[in-house]
């Protein structure tokens, strides 16, 4: 181990974990920890993964997008897909039928249902689950056998202890019955869309699956299945993160960052979306979840149009040479607002491969995505609060959304789910938190499933509705246009998800997606901001009850993973320049990642 | 081979140009839902005929209601 002494009276230990396990395996956190102050100095987190996605798009087919960015993500493809395919839309000029939006609509339900019960269950857990706990804060974990679940009519476990039993990898109750539901969800999802991850049926214009009674009562019957584990799901969280806040005091500072949330809305709503940008406001705030920036607790905007404009993409600490002198593709948006240089409508990629260089240089491969915010003048770093924060805390503020399961209240959402198997009616209401920190990013998660859950009902029966008319249209037909552009917003698992297109003589001229961890993982940008990992990590209180020596920096990794990182295999731990430990955590062999 | 930046080996593939041309059909483009059989437009709407939910023609087998079943068996 190696002990620098970079601050004047401090003794700072390096250390680093590249890369993080149980997420994709390209993002390494470097820290530097004072372990007198029990905090962490500092943090800087790299990816060593170049994909050029925005590079060969170029010159291709749009239609093919769809099927071409599906490919990004191995877990949330289809959340690329559709947002292409809205881009798409955009350019095309035309929109889905309604029973195609309410399709797709069922289709993500079923993606975000499955994706944050197995991120949270079979790999956030894992931080929080008796083995763990028992390793890190053996004192913690006395208390915790004997605390009293307050849910405990509802998930069955008498103690804490017993809820953070049931989280243990491949033996704990509630890891188990996570893998059956992620199955049981992965079937909704392919009812609509064909294939998980990447979707076979859904293509700009609509949908290829045949609308029948069947496919939506196949939909349904898991559904019901799955509000039992839903409704579970939530009391055990809300258990383990309440004894969490009340056994170590303090806790909420762990992750805690300025509040600066981005969402860009999900769930279209066919009756008011007609993809035109020009509309684009007034139908991004009919969609069924809200899009919006939350800044310092106060709803900024709702308007996509906005949200739009104000994207900037940010260099400064990236493997990348600056685009200022190549082609401005999009001068002026369709309503004649002046488009930034740094949009990513007028981006071009010039990677530049080179050393990382840690101390004062570029050191990631992710660009620095920045939200300008105008009233202000700041290059605001948003998270997306591992995508449930961002969403609930924009929906519960904006108020807009009023479906009959799921109601935003202006400072809460109330989620209705009816009876099921097991359990009865039950009203779950997620609360706007006072801070955005690791805890409530993860609690957010799991009120994110009732809430998709919820919507999932209300989807199926608008589609049936739609169904009984005699209505069975599910695809628009349309030309490729010789020249357009179009934008695509939408949620993908993790946050924040838009894809920018140009066509040019039918093919594609330019072509960016900006998924959520670009902008959660980002490095610091030209200004010296830092990323919000770096930022949530920095300042980091450290309740780990190990010292240097057998450390394993589970409060920093709860903060890491507590994004949904989409960036697996073995923890490989690097201690200064002394001690190598290598740690192979079964949890995630050969799950392949997220 | 260097290009923008990056040192590449000589390449394999040729550039992928639009999988179609004008004037060969496409599976999405317009005039497809009147070359469609069983399917006939009603406003906004596209109703199915029993023709899409059976693949039988029913007016060569005298249905007692020429339009039922107008949507999908399960």
């Amino acid at each position: 181990m190696q002990t620098t002494g970079l601050g004047k009276q401090q003794n700072l230990v390096e250390m680093a974990w590249d890369p993080v396990t149980r997420i994709i395996g390209n993002l390494g956190i470097y820290t530097k920890i004072d372990f007198e102050n029990r905090e962490v100095a500092e943090c800087k987190s790299t990816s060593s993964i170049f994909r050029g996605y925005s590079v060969f798009m170029k010159g291709k087919d749009p239609r093919d997008a769809g099927f071409i960015t599906s490919r990004i993500c191995g877990i949330c493809g289809d959340n690329h897909t559709t947002c292409a395919n809205y881009a798409q839309n955009m350019a095309f000029g035309i929109k889905n039928p309604p029973l195609a939006e309410w399709m797709i609509n069922l289709g993500e339900a079923a993606e975000y249902m499955f994706d944050h019960s197995i991120f949270q269950d079979n790999m956030v857990f894992v931080d929080f689950c008796e083995r763990m706990v028992a390793e890190t804060n053996p004192k913690l974990l006395a208390r915790a056998e004997s605390t009293p679940a307050p849910h405990a009519k509802i998930h069955g476990y008498d103690t804490i202890a017993d809820i953070m039993r049931s989280f243990n990898p491949f033996t704990g109750k509630t890891y188990l019955e996570a893998l059956q539901m992620t199955r049981l969800t992965r079937e909704m999802f392919c009812l609509m869309e064909g294939r998980h991850v990447h979707p076979s049926t859904v293509y700009p214009g609509g949908v290829g699956t045949v609308a029948s009674p069947q496919v939506f009562t196949d939909y349904l019957s898991r559904l019901v299945r799955y509000l039992d584990f839903a409704k579970k799901v939530v009391g055990m969280n809300d258990d383990v993160f309440d004894f969490f806040y009340e056994a170590l005091p303090g806790y909420e500072k762990v992750g805690q960052r300025r509040i600066q949330l981005g969402c860009w809305g999900a769930f279209q709503d066919p009756d008011h979306c007609d993809y035109r940008y020009e509309n684009m406001t007034s139908w991004g705030r009919k969609m069924f979840v809200t899009p919006g920036i939350v800044i310092d607790g106060e709803l900024v905007t709702t308007d996509l149009v906005e949200i739009n404009l104000g994207m900037r993409i940010l260099l400064g600490s990236s493997y990348y040479d600056d685009w200022e002198e190549e082609e401005v593709f999009v001068a002026k948006d369709p309503l004649g607002n002046p488009v930034h240089r740094r949009h990513p409508w007028n981006q071009t990629t010039i990677p530049k491969p080179q050393k990382r260089n840690l101390a004062n240089g570029p050191y990631s491969w992710v660009m620095s995505p920045r939200w300008y915010h105008e009233k202000t003048g700041e290059h605001l770093a948003l998270d997306t609060g591992g995508g449930p924060l961002a969403r609930l805390w924009v929906t519960a503020l904006a108020g807009m959304v009023k479906t009959p399961f799921v109601r935003s209240t202006g400072h809460s959402v109330k989620i209705t789910l009816p009876q099921s198997g097991t359990l009865g009616e039950m009203e779950l209401e997620w609360k706007v938190p006072k801070w955005a920190n690791t805890i409530e990013r993860d609690r957010a998660r799991a009120y994110y499933i009732a809430y998709s859950a919820a919507m999932a009902l209300f989807f199926v029966e608008k589609a049936m509705e739609r169904l009984r008319t005699g209505d069975v249209k599910t695809f628009q037909e349309f030309d490729v246009p010789d020249e357009a552009i179009g934008c695509g917003f939408h949620e993908a698992v993790r946050g924040v998800l838009s894809h920018h297109m140009v066509i040019k003589d039918r093919k594609i001229a330019n072509y960016h997606p900006y998924p959520p961890t670009p902008w959660n993982a980002s490095p610091r940008d030209s200004f010296g901001t830092p990323g919000p990992y770096e930022d949530a990590v920095q300042g980091c209180p450290i309740f780990e009850e190990n010292g240097p020596e057998n450390f394993k920096g589970i409060d920093i990794m709860r903060t890491v993973r507590s994004f949904d990182p989409c960036l697996p295999c073995g923890v490989h731990m690097y201690l200064g320049e002394g001690k190598v430990l290598h740690e192979v955590h079964s949890p995630m062999a050969g799950l392949g990642g997220a | 081979m260097k290009k923008n930046n990056l040192e590449t080996g000589r390449s394999q593939a040729r550039v992928v140009w639009p999988a179609h041309v004008p004037g060969v059909p496409q599976g999405g483009s317009k005039g497809k839902l009147e070359r469609s059989v069983g399917l006939y437009a009603e406003g906004d709407k596209v109703k199915g005929t029993a023709r899409r939910s059976t693949g039988i023609r029913p007016h060569d087998r005298n249905p007692i209601d020429p339009r039922s079943p107008n949507f999908s068996p399960p």
